[in-house]
């Protein structure tokens, strides 16, 4: 019953309201759109090329229209390279997939380079790469053309278990999960790509030793998130993202629910979830409505999906934790140089926390929030440089009950730490 | 090998191959190398007597049978077994045998004529263990059942399937590419058979009129190592038989059908989610398990499984779809398994973990 809070604001509100309308609108990217009505279909020899392709061999994707009803797989190969002609000129389309979740499958390579190509419309996730040593994308478009939906694919590009990963200059439109995601990886660059019209713009989610940077994550739901799930392969940390653009992630949250990211609320720059040594530098974090920056436990998600499901919830983090020794709370997290700036007055309205920060700090909604709920040392592990900048601590396990905004118990100087990662 | 990339030209739109409203799909070609390191048709590897189609085995190839088969697409199975002479299998439990090098594993995958029209083989698929490790190939069979030619990228085979009630299936049947064999027979990195594995053989099958143990069987001719005896190996149960224990059943049913992927060493270990009949933990064979990378797959519902209640749990909603980004198993199956669908339903529903407690 948050929104009968807001009486006392209404007066505020109405006189705000104009200038909002006025000052809040910005220019909305293109959806993509399929480029044409006629498709080639090479599906049966260029899977043929993939298996019968010679290790440290390239195999060129001629310029054209082609369209896929399988995925097509690429295993165990070493120094292979895959290049297209062109993002604008060799389009791999699954719209009319009728088998597999995924597009390009690969797995078990090493040192796999894809480049210069277009892939789009794939039933599950449009590029997927598992178990690999050493993987570069580069050029890559990969998309869900029309308006972004939750019938979407869950991931645009998908390395998942690797080491070794290189993701760069690609532009990711349309998951109903994240456009650019790396899972359970170690050693990892996501640097100068884009993403828009995502749930998640990027997500890094149990992986070490990452660094993102040089990103225009926009207009997605949340624009950059690092996350660490229960229950994995293994647990992330060692995560630097810097020098990011990361603005108007205002989008409406498309994901099916039952996944984590349908728990992002829309208007969300940055999410940190149960992750560790993160470092947080340099970006700027512009015109996001909910939340510059959101610090979140995975006891707030578990709590989040309690309607969705009767299962008892306290049971389950029980299992989680018993199974794995999982800390669901973030810790040595870094915040320096960052450039917060928000042009709205309002929160995005359609979560839970837009209408809280209506309530509880109107027109100042954070730059950088934490859910408050407290790990059993008592207090965030968190070092901020950052100042003038809104923050809220809303104690979340106490029904908001004392949600402070003084930051400056954080306040501290922040020691880089070091990350070599020069030799990807 | 940089000459490979030239013969990579785009040759000729052929004949107009499909068209709708909206898409018009023309035939393409690039140019490939042929492929001649295996024999090119099935005739020549001599295992099956003439005519092929009998699918009648020759000298040395060994009949098997799996308590728990895989499901795929209501296809009838028949399998052997061909090990070079006077070499030993040795016996695992819980994993697969260790074949000795030289071992190859035929699976042939028909239709009965109560299924369709007529007795069709569809494809037969071979698992060799070479030097380096298995190898696949697949052959698929022409419409006269005369031969069956090596398929490298992959078939698909419409037909119409006749079920027992009368029902007709109009589907396409898919036949794997090469590597989409591994997508499936993966362990660690590496192609693995996934049924032969102790637990699967400890039981008896007609040899001729003969009714004998198959682990006792190849114990005899010579070829079976470290094997103690039926009464001192696990068993798994047959899923289809419903005198056995539900629980059982149902982990046999899981272990057989999605376990390959969906375990510690397997392609899907990503997920977390478990199904091993070993498995021990509740959380990771799913119970109030949230999913990782399900994306639509998940169907709205937040747990893999929720004890007592099928209908919210994502195991059984993957299950029951056709669709291609929601479907479990991913590959291998075009219709849903009504029969396993009961099973896994009935199970979920007993509220396992309630019982387990």
């Amino acid at each position: 019953m948050l929104i009968l809070g807001a009486t006392n604001t209404m007066r505020k509100l109405l006189i705000l309201s104009l200038g909002l309308i006025l000052g809040a609108c910005s220019k909305n990217p293109p959806i993509p759109q399929s480029g044409t009505t006629e498709w080639i279909d090479i599906e049966s020899d260029l899977q043929k090329l993939f298996i019968q392709a010679k290790d440290s061999s390239t195999i060129e994707i001629p310029a054209g229209h082609y369209i896929f009803k399988k995925p097509l797989l690429v295993d165990g190969k070493k120094n292979l390279t895959i290049k297209g002609a062109g993002a604008e000129k060799t389009i791999l389309s699954f719209a009319i997939q009728e088998e597999g979740a995924e597009g390009l499958k690969i797995s078990n390579c090493k040192n796999l380079v894809l480049s210069d190509f277009t892939i789009e419309d794939a039933k599950g996730d449009n590029i997927k790469a598992t178990d690999c040593k050493g993987i570069r994308f580069s050029r890559i478009v990969s998309q869900w053309t029309g308006e972004p939906k939750e019938e979407n694919g869950a991931y645009a590009f998908y390395p998942v278990l690797c080491t070794r990963v290189v993701l760069e200059n690609c532009i990711a439109i349309g998951a109903s999960d994240a456009g650019i995601y790396v899972g359970q990886s170690d050693s990892v660059i996501i640097r100068n790509n884009e993403a828009y019209y995502n749930v998640a713009g990027i997500e890094s989610e149990n992986s070490r030793w990452v660094e993102i940077y040089g990103n225009i994550a926009h207009h997605n739901t949340g624009g950059i998130l690092v996350f660490d799930l229960p229950g994995l392969t293994q647990f992330g940390h060692s995560t630097k993202v810097f020098n990011n653009d990361i603005y108007e992630n205002n989008y409406r949250n498309f994901a099916p629910e039952g996944n984590v990211v349908a728990t992002v609320p829309p208007g969300t720059g940055l999410m940190l979830l149960a992750t560790r040594k993160i470092d947080i530098y340099e970006n700027n974090i512009r015109n996001n409505k909910t939340a510059g920056c959101a610090i979140a436990s995975y006891k707030m998600v578990e709590a989040l999906s309690e309607g969705q499901s009767e299962t008892n919830l306290t049971a389950n983090v029980e299992l989680a934790e018993k199974d794995e020794v999982y800390d669901p709370y973030p810790s040595k997290l870094q915040f320096y140089r960052n450039r917060f700036d928000n042009g709205y007055t309002f929160p995005s309205l359609k979560s839970d926390f837009g209408w809280l920060f209506l309530v509880k700090m109107p027109f100042n909604t954070p730059d950088l929030v934490w859910d408050g709920i407290r790990p059993p040392e008592g207090h965030l592990s968190l070092c901020t440089q950052d100042e003038n900048i809104a923050f809220a601590d809303l104690d979340a396990a106490n029904d908001f009950e004392n949600l402070s905004t003084d930051l400056s118990t954080y306040q501290c100087s922040a020691e880089a730490w070091a990350l070599d990662l020069s030799s990807l | 090998m940089k000459k490979f990339s030239f013969f990579i030209l785009l040759l000729a739109f052929v004949a107009c191959q499909e068209t709708s409203p909206d898409r018009i799909v023309k035939k393409g070609s690039l140019e490939t190398a042929h492929q001649n390191d295996y024999p090119e048709n099935l005739s020549e590897w001599n295992l099956f007597k003439k005519p092929l189609y009998a699918l009648n085995p020759s000298e040395g190839l060994i009949p098997y049978d799996l308590a728990s088969p895989l499901f795929t697409d209501y296809a009838q199975k028949s399998r052997f077994l061909k090990v070079p002479k006077d070499s030993i299998v040795k016996y695992h439990a819980q994993e697969v045998m260790d074949f000795p090098e030289g071992s190859i594993l035929v699976k042939n995958f028909f239709y009965n004529d109560n299924q369709l029209e007529k007795f069709r083989v569809i494809e037969t698929r071979l698992l060799i263990h070479e030097r380096e490790g298995w190898k696949a190939l697949s052959y698929v069979w022409n419409e006269d059942q005369s031969e069956a030619k090596r398929s490298l990228s992959g078939a698909s085979i419409p037909l119409d399937l006749k079920r027992p009630n009368g029902e007709i299936l109009h589907f396409n049947y898919s036949v794997p590419n090469e590597v989409q064999c591994k997508s499936c027979h993966e362990l660690n990195g590496k192609i693995s058979p996934i049924g032969p594995k102790g637990r699967q053989l400890n039981h008896k099958i007609a040899y001729g009129f003969k009714l004998l143990n198959q682990l006792e069987h190849w114990q005899e001719r010579g070829i079976l190592n470290d094997w103690p005896g039926a009464e001192n190996s696990p068993k798994m149960v047959n899923y289809q038989s419903s005198h056995e224990e539900l629980n059982l059943r149902a982990r046999a049913y899981l272990d057989i059908n999605c376990a390959h992927c969906h375990r510690r060493e397997g392609p899907a270990k990503n997920s977390g989610l478990y199904l091993t009949y070993e498995e021990k933990s509740n959380y990771k064979l799913g119970f109030n398990k949230p999913p990782v990378a399900a994306g639509r797959g998940s169907g709205g519902k937040t747990y893999a499984l929720v004890s007592g209640k099928a209908e919210e749990s994502i195991l059984y909603h993957r299950m029951q779809s056709l669709d291609p980004g929601v479907m479990m198993p991913e590959l291998g199956r075009k219709l849903a398994h009504q029969e396993g669908l009961v099973l896994i339903k009935k199970w979920i529903d007993s509220d396992p973990l309630a019982m387990k407690e």
